[in-house]
């Protein structure tokens, strides 16, 4: 592991992602070069189709590169398998996607521990109901997904992420599936508890308002890096 | 910290009716399995012990040569009951009249099973006794008092013996069904048979042991007998019988297992279909578990302990179901018949448990190693995973489980196969017409908008769930047409058998000059009869010049010396006829087509024989054989051209042995017949027997109503079952349209969004429903009528025939059935409005 890799919590080099298809070899990402400093918060950006889900899936170490190496918090993910990268994810990430992914047979506040009680943890049901009272739901504990609104299902993901003070926050798309003012809201609380906890977060958007608030904003186009830029947001890194 | 997870995750989705199906699937096939095998083997035990009525005991070792001492006091060492019975022949004289008797000389315990009934005088009552003569008196049989000119009370000569006659003997328990050996019958107490110096060495004797027990006794005592077993003792229970009883027992039997079969294969396809559900709803809660961290341990732990509480509290459920329902079942049975049913064993129990866990474990291995391999990435990527949905893996192993389960439940290979290789092609029929029928339905071109037309493309959408929706509905409609047209024909056959007007009185011993004067007898009171048969009794002595005695061989051990039947053993009462009787048909060779009428006869003749098929391996017999007949002392070399198989059942006058109509006139005979009685006519005969008093008649009323009260019975048993199993239907169409239910949801919610009307949506969901019914209805017709022919004649023995009614019956029951239970599934959620729908999707 190299000094740099150390410094940073995220390091990318030369990944590529390529898939087969009938037609033969797609490659959806080429020799992505990148990383990012602990704390610091970067939105990855780009139109559909582009390869930004897949770079957060790979980021995430949900998926494997075919290429290359990504460097999570110090862990080579392609030395993993999928058991090792599910601890690594326990231990370090946390996620909020754009249709919430909510257990629907879990209560508000048990879909905030699952976390938690998943990694073993005793002191599940304090941190839930503390991130749930910081989220303003705290009179919606018992409530099922299907009994809360859109934007308060993102709540609950929200706080659900941050159970457990996970190092790196990965969030995809979180706010487009509601409306702007609900969009606004859980942006805010977002950017908010994440300085809050020094969290590092990677936003994958196509909204260039929602990636400007980051730190930096990763250009990608037909599955290669176009350019870094720089956000509006402070830097804390 | 996983286990509390599981439980809450558990108890959540149990209440959100996640796990009803699966839970009702598993409770089901373990009820099914309980209730059916525990009354099933009730009323078995009961049958069997109404039936060991008829053999006076459970088992019975018969003999022409003494038993070995031993045999008795092993089998009184391993607990069981026994008693001592020897038949012979003898000399009954009293008031200068001479007559032979046939004497059953019994121990103080016969009977073992079943009553004697009696009577203290002529025109007295009968009742019934448990026990037969003290020493020093016996009992005769009506006959004999005509014959004699004697009355109760009167002493007679037997053998060396003098007796005091002290009841009319009406019948005895196993008093022979078929056999002609004479209705001059003398019940006499054992220890009296040295008194009669009757039984001398070289004496016509036949012995018989009886036993009763328990059938682990039973058993254990024929594991010691079996070896030491010879040529000429025969082991016999009540369905060893060739009598009507031992058929439809087996019948009634197979029925039911049958039916237990169905309920098992019903609840698995339930089972298959709702734990493939649940997985599939679990692919999204298990790959955001991954996500965020979960291992593949922790995951598989939480699933497999759903499995095993959903399978505990199922099987718990099913177990205390089925128990209520057999109890309430064997409680009305008891009522009706009015017999108390015996307690079942351990074996249905355990076999339900077997049986619940191994449901709940094959049908859901498949589902869950597929949840276990979600990937997480399914959470951005949401169809990731649902090619696993339609797994080859999972089918194969499903059906290899209903096989298993078949076979292990009924421990009958040749059923299993058929109703399996049945299954098998209503599957290979509806994919083949479920493909050609979405594709052509494509083609179609319907007025878009109409209800119909939505109906079909929402069918074709779902081709593949329609496919396996299809095939279930077919097979839940088709094992339920299948139990209701046989139980249908079974009782058909069985009220055929012994029809309105069948005989209940045999008589024998008609001397030729007598046969006319009984004709018009009959004819004057107006009394229904048979045929005339001429009867004689012949020994076979040899078969293509080869002794007899040496020729046959005991094969096994457990082969049934068919010759063997009760008092004809090797000397078969035969006949001669000219045409082939009712319930008989020829199985090889040819009826004696070129034989003409006895008046030609001459020495040079050859005669033919036509032998029950029963006896051709027993005997080891072919065509073209020539066995020779000892009657009296005169030897008859008969040739075997045809072999018959025998109705035993229908209780009408059979033959073992028909000769050709040249055979007339070269022996003496008596004949034989047979009439249907009423109250009204007892006065009559006994006048008839006054006036002829070497006719015998042989009573059979007190056999036919026994038997007409197993079959009703049955017949109500088999009601009870068909219940169950349609309860499994319903509950695989339930789970078939619940597995549909959230896709069918979404499309409620586009089409209302859309601004379908209301009424649209309903019809199209009624019409969709009404052709899944209808299609699976019609090939579900189609394949139970060709599986009905197959099972008809291999396993219950009716003739087999094709069932046109069921062509339209299948379609409309099945359109009626889905379509009303489908409908009525789906309403719920139309009642719903769309954001409440929108809501429940997630």
């Amino acid at each position: 592991m190299s000094v740099l890799s150390q410094l940073n919590v995220i390091q990318v080099s030369g990944l590529s992602k390529r898939v087969s298809t009938l037609e033969g070899s797609l490659t959806i990402l080429s020799d992505i070069n990148f990383s990012v400093k602990s704390g610091e918060s970067i939105a990855i950006v780009g139109a559909s189709g582009s390869g930004k889900s897949t770079l957060l899936s790979l980021l995430a170490g949900l998926d494997i590169a075919s290429e290359g190496e990504i460097y999570l918090d110090g862990d080579a993910l392609s030395t993993l398998d999928e058991e090792a990268r599910a601890r690594v994810r326990a231990e370090k990430v946390g996620f909020v996607f754009q249709s919430f992914m909510l257990v629907q047979s879990l209560t508000a506040l048990e879909n905030v521990m699952l976390p938690a009680e998943l990694a073993g943890k005793q002191d599940a049901k304090a941190q839930a109901l503390a991130l749930l009272e910081k989220v303003g739901l705290s009179h919606r504990l018992e409530h099922y997904p299907s009994q809360l609104s859109g934007g308060e299902q993102q709540r609950v993901a929200i706080a659900r992420a941050f159970i457990g003070s996970p190092k790196i926050l990965f969030a995809d798309e979180p706010s487009a599936n509601l409306d702007s003012k609900n969009g606004h809201l859980i942006e805010t609380l977002l950017f908010d508890l994440n300085k809050q906890n020094g969290t590092t977060l990677v936003l994958v958007t196509h909204d260039e308002q929602l990636a400007k608030q980051c730190q930096r904003i990763i250009h990608i186009e037909g599955g290669q890096l176009e350019k870094i830029s720089k956000g509006v947001a402070v830097n804390v890194g | 910290m996983w286990v509390k997870l599981a439980f809450t995750l558990f108890s959540r989705e149990f209440r959100r009716g996640e796990l009803t199906i699966i839970f009702a699937a598993i409770a089901l096939a373990v009820l099914t399995v309980f209730s059916l095998s525990s009354i099933t083997e009730r009323i078995s035990l009961n049958i069997e012990q109404k039936s060991s009525d008829f053999i006076a005991a459970d088992r019975r070792l018969s003999s022409n040569h003494a038993f070995e001492p031993e045999l008795l006091e092993n089998a009184k060492h391993h607990g069981l009951e026994t008693a001592q019975m020897l038949f012979f022949d003898s000399m009954l004289f009293a008031n200068e009249e001479l007559v032979l008797g046939a004497v059953k000389a019994t121990t103080q315990s016969y009977p073992l099973r079943g009553k004697i009934t009696i009577k203290d005088s002529l025109i007295g009552q009968a009742y019934d006794v448990d026990s037969g003569p003290k020493s020093g008196s016996v009992w005769l049989s009506e006959g004999l008092f005509y014959s004699l000119g004697v009355k109760v009370g009167d002493e007679v000569e037997l053998g060396a013996g003098v007796f005091l006659i002290s009841k009319v003997l009406v019948s005895e328990p196993d008093a022979p069904f078929f056999s002609l050996s004479g209705n001059k019958r003398v019940l006499l107490n054992y220890d009296d048979i040295s008194t009669t110096k009757a039984v001398q060495a070289g004496s016509r004797v036949f012995h018989r042991l009886l036993f009763a027990g328990t059938e682990q006794k039973i058993t254990s005592y024929y594991a010691w007998l079996k070896p030491q077993l010879k040529n000429n003792q025969n082991w016999e229970g009540i369905k060893d019988r060739q009598s009507p009883l031992g058929d439809n027992l087996d019948r009634a039997e197979r029925f039911l297992l049958l039916a237990g079969l169905f309920g098992i294969m019903l609840a698995a396809v339930a089972m298959a279909v709702s734990a493939k559900r649940y997985c599939e709803r679990q692919y999204d809660p298990v790959a955001m578990m991954k996500t965020l961290g979960g291992s593949r341990t922790t995951i598989r732990n939480i699933f497999l302990l759903h499995l095993s509480l959903v399978t505990v509290f199922s099987i718990v459920a099913g177990l205390a179901i089925g128990f209520v329902l057999q109890h309430i079942g064997a409680g009305y049975l008891t009522q009706f018949m009015g017999t108390e049913l015996p307690q079942s064993g351990f074996r249905p129990w355990l076999l339900s448990i077997f049986i619940g866990v191994v449901c709940a474990l094959m049908f859901s291995l498949k589902p869950l190693l597929d949840l276990f391999d979600i990937p997480p990435l399914r959470v951005l990527r949401r169809n990731l995973g649902d090619t696993l949905a339609l797994s080859r893996i999972h089918i194969v192993t499903s059906l290899m489980t209903i096989f298993v389960l078949m076979w292990i439940f009924s421990g009958e290979i040749v059923t299993t196969l058929i109703l399996f290789g049945s299954t098998l092609l209503v599957i290979a029929i509806l994919f083949g017409l479920s493909t050609l029928f979405f594709s052509a339905g494509r083609r179609l071109g319907l007025r878009p908008g109409s209800s119909w037309s939505l109906a079909i493309a929402t069918l074709q959408k779902r081709a593949n769930a329609n496919a396996i929706q299809l095939i279930s509905f077919a097979l839940a409609i088709k094992l339920m047409l299948f139990l209701v047209v046989l139980k249908n024909d079974m009782i058909t056959d069985w009220q055929m058998q012994i029809p309105e007007n069948a005989p209940n009185m045999f008589i024998i011993n008609i001397a030729e000059q007598e046969v006319t004067p009984l004709k018009e007898f009959f004819v004057d009171k107006g009394i229904i009869h048979e045929d005339f048969y001429p009867v004689f009794s012949g020994r076979v002595d040899a078969v293509n010049g080869e002794a007899f005695a040496r020729r046959v061989s005991k094969q096994e051990g457990e082969e049934k010396d068919k010759d063997a039947r009760e008092g004809v053993r090797r000397e078969p009462n035969l006949t001669w006829l000219d045409k082939l009787p009712e319930g008989n048909e020829i199985t090889e060779g040819q009826w004696f087509s070129n034989i003409n009428a006895s008046t030609n006869s001459s020495e040079d003749d050859e005669i033919e024989v036509s032998v029950f098929e029963g006896w051709k391996d027993a005997l080891d017999l072919a065509l073209g054989d020539t066995l020779t007949i000892l009657v009296n002392e005169q030897k008859f070399k008969v040739k075997v051209t045809s072999f018959r198989s025998v109705n035993w059942g229908n209780l009408k006058p059979n033959f073992v042995m028909i000769l050709s109509p040249n055979m007339a006139g070269k022996v003496p005979v008596t004949y034989f017949s047979a009439a249907k009685l009423q109250d009204r006519h007892t006065k009559d005969i006994s006048q008839l027997l006054q006036r002829y008093p070497t006719i015998s008649m042989i009573d059979i009323k007190s056999q036919i109503e026994q038997a007409q009260s197993i079959i009703s019975q049955v017949t109500l048993a088999i009601g009870f079952v068909l219940s169950i199993v349609l309860v499994s239907g319903a509950l695989v169409l339930v789970s078939q349209v619940q597995a549909s239910l959230a896709e069918r949801m979404q499309e409620v919610v586009i089409l209302r969004t859309l601004g379908a009307r209301g009424r649209l949506i309903k019809l199209a969901t009624l019409y969709e429903f009404l052709l899944l019914g209808a299609i699976s209805g019609l090939v579900a017709a189609m394949v139970c009528d060709i599986a009905l022919l197959i099972i008809q004649q291999q396993l219950f023995n009716i003739n087999g025939r094709l069932h046109p009614y069921i062509w339209l019956l299948g379609p409309a029951s099945g359109a009626i059935f889905v379509a009303s239970i489908g409908y009525l599934m789906v309403a719920r959620t139309m009642r719903q409005n769309t954001q409440g729908l929108l809501r429940k999707l997630g």
